[in-house]
């Protein structure tokens, strides 16, 4: 009897967390997949799909997304990789730099939000910083931007806050990196860029991918700084959509399934181009 | 080569300074704001550190008290209104400079100018009026607070006590399929909060959880307590299998080792666990405006602030509340950030 107890006792302090990822996970996404393939009557159909394709905000929000992760993605990774071989070496106040340049991570997304419209709004901090420096004397209306500029604005204030989470995962490698090889390169008599790209990139790839691809997964689903600094489909994201149908016109009967089929296609996004990267990964280690 | 060294100093104290600015200046800036009146908020220019008092001109004239205020462009009082009435006096008085006043101590300090002299009188602002007024006049803001502590609350209980034991498991004994537990943990963090929260809905209506935070809770959890499981196995891992193998040999039984040795020398891990399920509850906002649209947290009612009202100040007052538990805790935990994602070989 205690025997059967302790072989079966792992699989107990298993069970919990089985059973929670059944009811609350594996269940709910089986039934959105399955409910946003059916019309309002019940029937299968493809209806909620086509009319978000049909919708050409669709085609807005999708292009928007993709590019703003693929631009935000690759501009964070390198200046946070930057960041983080600075920060890496020693020298006096490093730690009270790293404190500071941390300070973004910490800021939750709304107050992110508030803080950069506190900043870019006619009376904003910007405005008034740059009157009293001399350098306008009519206040900017900056968020009457449009289009490519708009979102090229959400890139830099998504860039402001997550940086030091892209940073501190990049330095946290580089801090358990051996540093013998590095120095070894030194004596064989190898520039500063060769020991980067040859040995420090090499060695950290599997950290680099992490932040990499924590940071697609992230940014694929951005879309509060959209809403709360230019309001909901001036710049629509894939998420944007969905807080739309939920929060605006939520009284609409088709409301509910269109968000449902949005956040499928977030999902098989955000999956499909995780698999992806990794797959493009796997095969330049192997050669 | 002496100049190229000097140069490269320069170039490198220019990105620490450029560091600094990036961070600070914006930070700092908006908790100033905070701390705006409404007259300075809407003024350009502005001086940087907010004010904290201001100087009024009183003068009284057919039956009526001018109020006038210094203002430092001008350098000089500007009249800014005139009324017979205490307590239109004293509403613009608080509304625009955070002063508060009630209608009798403002006509008591008034009524001198009655006799035709000009009061010249100081009034000290409430630099806190902005975080008042947004907890008075956006329904729900205390109880959005509360609603915040409770989610985070129940999502600390349900992931640590899940999430833990799934952790434990992993990383003391052999078990199958380990692999591809670990891959599944890692899927779950993955997965868009979204996908979950939409289909929930309807579950949670069904199990009476709607707008409640422990329906939130229960979405909040799925994440954490794969993340958990994680962070719990790496810590229970560190923690050397030949001390509680010692502590049974001197007679404890396991669950007096566990709780005697195991737990306390994984506490700050579990604390650390406990600290990023309180920041996935209090940060989220999209979940929260899925499944308790109509009894907010703080943070989704900080969102529909700034969609409602001009008074930026006053959101900003609501940010800068939501931000200092954040910002606390993030840094507690910032050196658990290699065990966030293990060493994942992906």
């Amino acid at each position: 009897m205690k025997k059967v107890i302790k072989k079966w006792f792992p699989y107990l302090l298993l069970t919990p967390a089985l059973l929670y990822y059944i009811l609350f996970w594996i269940r709910p996404v089986i039934r959105a997949f399955a409910e946003s393939f059916t019309d309002l009557e019940g029937n299968v159909s493809l209806v909620n799909y086509i009319a978000i394709i049909k919708d050409p905000i669709f085609k807005e929000a999708f292009l928007n997304s993709a590019g703003f992760a693929a631009v935000s993605v690759i501009l964070q990774f390198v200046l946070a990789f930057m960041l983080a071989l600075l920060l890496n070496k020693k020298f006096k106040g490093v730690n009270l730099l790293l404190f500071i340049a941390l300070i973004p991570m910490a800021v939750p997304p709304t107050a992110v939000a508030v803080l950069w419209k506190t900043g870019f709004s006619s009376f904003g901090w910007i405005n008034n910083m740059l009157y009293r420096f001399n350098i306008i004397t009519e206040p900017i209306k900056w968020l009457t931007v449009e289009g490519v500029n708009a979102l090229g604005f959400l890139v830099l204030i998504d860039t402001w806050t997550v940086l030091p989470s892209v940073m501190i995962i990049l330095l946290a490698g580089l801090q358990n990196l051996n540093k013998e090889y590095e120095e070894a390169a030194c004596v064989f008599g190898a520039t500063k860029w060769q020991v980067i790209k040859d040995i420090t990139i090499p060695i950290l790839k599997p950290t680099i991918v992490t932040a990499i691809i924590l940071r697609m997964i992230a940014a694929i689903q951005v879309w509060m700084i959209s809403v709360m600094m230019f309001g909901y489909g001036r710049v629509p994201f894939l998420v944007e959509r969905i807080a739309y149908y939920t929060d605006v016109v939520s009284e609409i009967d088709t409301s509910y399934k269109t968000s449902l089929a949005y956040s499928v296609l977030v999902t098989v996004i955000v999956l499909v181009s995780a698999t992806i990267y990794l797959r493009i990964n796997s095969k330049k280690g192997s050669e | 080569m002496k100049a190229k060294k000097a140069m490269l100093k320069a170039v490198f104290y220019i990105i620490i300074a450029t560091i600094l600015i990036a961070v600070l200046v914006p930070f700092l800036s908006f908790l100033v704001t905070a701390f705006y009146s409404a007259d300075e908020v809407y003024n350009i220019p502005r001086p940087f550190l907010p004010k904290f008092s201001y100087d009024v001109k009183v003068e009284y004239k057919d039956d009526m008290y001018y109020l006038s205020v210094y203002e430092d462009g001008l350098e000089d009082f500007e009249l800014k209104i005139y009324s017979g009435k205490a307590e239109k006096l004293r509403r613009y008085l608080q509304t625009k400079y955070s002063v508060w006043l009630t209608d009798e101590e403002l006509l008591e300090d008034f009524s001198p100018a009655k006799s035709g002299e000009t009061l010249y009188l100081n009034y000290k602002k409430d630099l806190l009026y902005n975080f008042k007024t947004f907890f008075s006049i956006t329904n729900g803001a205390d109880k959005s607070v509360l609603n915040s502590i409770i989610a985070a609350g129940w999502t600390i209980l349900i992931s640590l006590s899940i999430g833990s034991m799934a952790g434990y498991s992993i990383a003391r004994f052999r078990i199958k399929f380990k692999k591809q537990i670990n891959m599944s943990l890692l899927l779950v963090r993955m997965f868009p909060a979204v996908a979950v929260a939409i289909p929930m809905l309807v579950i949670l209506i069904k199990m009476g959880f709607a707008n409640t935070m422990l329906g939130l809770a229960i979405v909040y959890s799925v994440g954490n307590i794969a993340l958990t499981a994680w962070i719990t196995n790496s810590i229970f891992k560190g923690i050397s299998v030949e001390l509680e193998e010692a502590s049974l040999v001197f007679g404890a039984n396991r669950i007096q080792t566990f709780f005697k040795i195991t737990l306390p020398l994984a506490f700050p891990g579990l604390v650390a666990c406990s600290m990023y399920a309180f920041l996935a509850a209090w940060n989220d906002s999209i979940t929260a405006l899925i499944l308790a649209n109509s009894n907010p947290t703080l943070s989704l009612l900080i969102y529909k602030a700034i969609g409602m009202s001009g008074e930026i100040q006053l959101a900003a007052a609501g940010a800068v509340i939501l931000i200092t538990p954040a910002l606390i805790f993030t840094f507690i935990i910032k050196n658990y950030i290699n065990q966030l994602w293990g060493d994942v070989k992906f």
